[in-house]
């Protein structure tokens, strides 16, 4: 199954700066060097706040979630972090090995996403 | 059910196509054909990126075997001998995971009821067994 990749920049102005990641299909050893690919630039640029939105991802193995840690990784060292949203049972469990993790934080929907990201929003403006 | 594969991701998710769809044609639920896709991922990768160095010319064999009580994944390389069962458990380090006993073998003992490694003939030999409800057909 192949995977596909919807970057997709926010324009509300409550969460400004941030980038969704919509996932379709299978992030597996096979999918993910692509996925990672296309993160690259967008790891480049000045954004704190990612969010993968999984409600159509179907498969996920240790790859997929290395890809994830890395992400992670990158926007923790600036302060910011990886959301994940609309996660399926079975996509669910496989993240239990990493939702633990500092710089991770998983939400049911967008509409929970939506109110955390206009409030660290807030909280960046405030600090500017 | 047996396949002989290349050493590379595109043929680890070939067999992993081909077990779901067995799996499916077999009534088996969503949760275990998961489960037994997933293990069969991590297990066929372990081969491809470590044992065979993605060396596209290097060849590697799975093997189903569904009975009325277990669905077995059979998978067999030429690769240095290697036995991911002997990696220790342990809590998910606060970091990039990817060592022995990393991710990838902890999400195939959370997916499967039996990890068994031999090592034959110059083959690496892992067993993967999940056990089944009993009305499951068998082939």
């Amino acid at each position: 199954m192949p995977l596909e990749i919807q970057v997709l920049k926010s324009m509300s102005p409550q969460a400004a700066g941030s980038v969704t990641i919509k996932l379709n299909g299978s992030l597996d050893t096979a999918t993910a060097p692509e996925l990672e690919r296309q993160l690259t630039p967008v790891l480049g640029g000045a954004i704190k706040d990612l969010a993968f939105d999984l409600a159509q991802l179907k498969f996920i193995s240790s790859a997929g979630l290395r890809v994830f840690s890395t992400a992670r990784k990158t926007l923790r060292e600036r302060g910011g972090q990886v959301s994940f949203v609309n996660m399926q049972p079975q996509i669910q469990e496989v993240f239990e090995i990493m939702k633990s993790l500092p710089g991770v934080a998983v939400f049911k929907n967008v509409a929970e996403l939506d109110s955390y990201l206009a409030a660290r929003q807030r909280s960046h403006t405030e600090n500017q | 059910m047996t396949l002989e594969l290349q050493a590379t991701p595109e043929e680890v998710m070939r067999a992993v196509e081909a077990v779901q769809e067995l799996a499916r044609a077999h009534g088996l639920s969503e949760k275990t054909i998961f489960g037994l896709a997933l293990a069969l991922e991590e297990c066929g990768s372990n081969i491809v990126n470590h044992a065979l160095q993605r060396d596209a010319r290097q060849q590697f064999r799975v093997a189903v075997e569904l009975t009325g009580r277990s669905f077995v994944i059979e998978l067999r390389d030429r690769g240095p001998a290697f036995d991911p069962t002997s990696a220790p458990e342990r809590p998910p380090r606060a970091d990039d995971d990817d060592g022995p006993g990393g991710w990838g073998i902890q999400l195939v003992r959370r997916h499967v009821d039996e990890i068994r490694y031999q090592r034959e003939a110059g083959e690496n030999i892992l067993r993967l067994t999940k056990r089944l409800p009993a009305d499951t057909h068998s082939v």
